[in-house]
């Protein structure tokens, strides 16, 4: 292909994406309406030392990784019996778990309302057994968002070790059993480590969704158990603090790209070992 | 289940639990004729489907969602697709990096791009709501254009568009009669997850949305916000429908997994 044809098919989409995507994001760190960098950066150190937006740092960092963890020993299971199942139940199971994927998260959460909200199913089951005579509140607490969360992202984290699961050899399995190993060892020594990758990746994508999640600390937390999503959103629509809503943007971009640089560091090694 | 590996398979079961129970308590709730979401729910009707397709603002949230979606799709496509052929077939320095920057919308958190839009172009440069969220879409679907149509490309035996070119066929024709039939089933997964990410966004639509034009997802996380009454369940209960239905058209035509191997790989 000749140079010219080349810009003409990279150029457009090269220039959209600067436009609409990489000039802003760096001007509203850079140069926020209204403020200045110097600005944006004092506020940074100042949440990084003050107590209350420290809260909610550790709140999202640590149920994101309860997540993390939580939808990595449900999903691989799940990836891993329909990997190895012969049965034919087993493509209609994989649909079922990477259909809500597709499903709005809106929807998604919103069961969580009619689940747990005190008119709700757990509430009034437990009213109804006598067990309490008051519905507990179950809503706006970090057990309803880490449910709300681990719903969301399960499904991502079987489509990863589900992936990873179906390029490791059955036969593998079958020669450690036949060489002794039990079923427990032979998962250990071989099953794990070969599809480690696929679990790095799982987990990455979870930990990475979470601590940006919206819409589920939103209805399930509320107020009440600020994230750091939902706190950018309030300093951006009803507190109008431009410096702290870029602040906050910085630290859940730096989280980000923090797991994921770590996440390469981690699937490296295991190539390498 | 499976019975020879039951710590396995009692993990597997409380896993789809938690991902299946919340929403068949949804269906469940939205058949309620009483006026509150309750459980149980008291009797059964119709009438909160009926409130919902007959609930203005859903119903012209929904007309927008569908119209911003198609949109962004179809952009994302138009712009990604040139991209993906430049990056696979021409012979450029830094391929993995420009691969990189055109995935990164995927990396920086929805959140932060929504807030730089907002304070750059509707804000600094005065641009409609409708437009910035043109563009925002369809810069956060490029992932699934360059990526999944990438991958589809990468497939594709460059011989047999040589072979085309040598028996005289210009590089227009030999894409428009050799490789787009090819590509096809890519362009249609990357389509298909475009529309329905785009659907479905909130975070980057949040802080862009506006009383004339306003997403379907954002509006219903308003409703709820201040009504809690059955017919934000009836109205999940259609995009259920919705969903399924696109489910099965992607089964039926590309395989599902499939799609969904393309963008984590």
């Amino acid at each position: 292909m000749r140079r010219r044809g080349l810009l003409v098919l990279l150029l457009p989409g090269l220039a959209l994406l600067l436009a609409g995507f990489l000039v802003p994001a760096l001007i509203m760190v850079l140069a926020p309406p209204g403020t200045t960098t110097a600005e944006v950066f004092s506020r940074l150190v100042r949440m990084l030392g003050d107590p209350y937006d420290l809260t909610i740092i550790a709140r999202t960092v640590g149920l994101g990784l309860v997540v993390t963890v939580t939808c990595v020993v449900l999903g691989f299971p799940i990836a891993y019996l329909l990997a190895r199942s012969q049965s034919r139940w087993a493509g209609v199971l994989l649909a079922v778990a990477i259909f809500p994927l597709l499903l709005s998260n809106v929807v998604r959460t919103f069961g969580w309302l009619v689940v747990l909200g005190s008119e709700g199913a757990i509430g009034q089951t437990l009213v109804a057994l006598g067990i309490v005579d008051e519905a507990p509140q179950l809503l706006y607490t970090p057990l309803a968002i880490v449910l709300g969360l681990v719903q969301l992202f399960l499904p991502l984290a079987v489509v990863s070790c589900y992936s990873a699961l179906a390029q490791v050899d059955a036969n593998l399995d079958e020669a450690a059993r036949g060489l002794g190993a039990g079923r427990a060892r032979t998962f250990w020594t071989i099953v794990v480590p070969l599809s480690w990758p696929g679990v790095v990746v799982a987990a990455t994508l979870v930990f990475a969704g979470s601590v940006t999640a919206y819409t589920t600390p939103y209805l399930l937390g509320g107020s009440r158990q600020r994230m750091l999503s939902t706190q950018l959103f309030q300093y951006s629509s009803s507190t109008i603090d431009w410096a702290a809503a870029s602040a906050t943007a910085v630290i859940m971009t730096v989280l980000v790209f923090g797991v994921a640089a770590l996440s390469t560091v981690m699937g490296r090694r295991s190539r390498t070992s | 289940m499976n019975t020879r590996r039951p710590v396995a398979a009692s993990l597997a079961v409380l896993g789809y639990i938690v991902m299946i129970a919340p929403l068949i308590f949804v269906v469940i709730t939205a058949f309620t004729a009483g006026s509150t979401v309750r459980f149980p729910p008291d009797g059964f009707s119709f009438r909160w489907f009926e409130a919902a397709v007959t609930y203005e603002p859903f119903m012209s949230a929904l007309l927008s969602s569908l119209q911003l979606a198609v949109v962004a799709s179809a952009g994302s496509l138009a712009l990604g697709v040139p991209v993906a052929l430049a990056i696979h077939r021409g012979r450029i320095p830094g391929k993995g990096l420009l691969e990189g920057l055109f995935l990164s919308p995927l990396i920086v958190p929805e959140l932060v791009v929504g807030l730089a839009l907002y304070q750059q172009f509707m804000i600094g440069l005065g641009l409609n709501n409708l437009t910035t969220l043109v563009i925002g879409h369809t810069v956060l679907m490029f992932p699934y254009a360059v990526r999944v149509t990438g991958a589809s490309l990468a497939l594709i035996d460059p011989a047999v568009e040589d072979a085309a070119r040598g028996l005289g066929a210009s590089p227009m024709r030999t894409f428009v009669t050799i490789t787009l039939p090819l590509l096809r089933p890519g362009i249609f997964s990357a389509a298909l997850l475009s529309f329905v990410t785009s659907f479905n966004n909130v975070p980057l639509s949040l802080l862009l949305q506006s009383r004339d034009f306003r997403t379907l997802p954002v509006t219903m996380l308003d409703y709820v916000q201040q009504n809690y009454d059955p017919i934000v369940a009836s109205t999940s209960v259609l995009i259920l429908v919705g969903t399924v239905l696109i489910a099965v058209v992607a089964e039926r035509t590309v395989g599902f997994a499939k799609i969904f191997g393309g963008i984590n790989r």
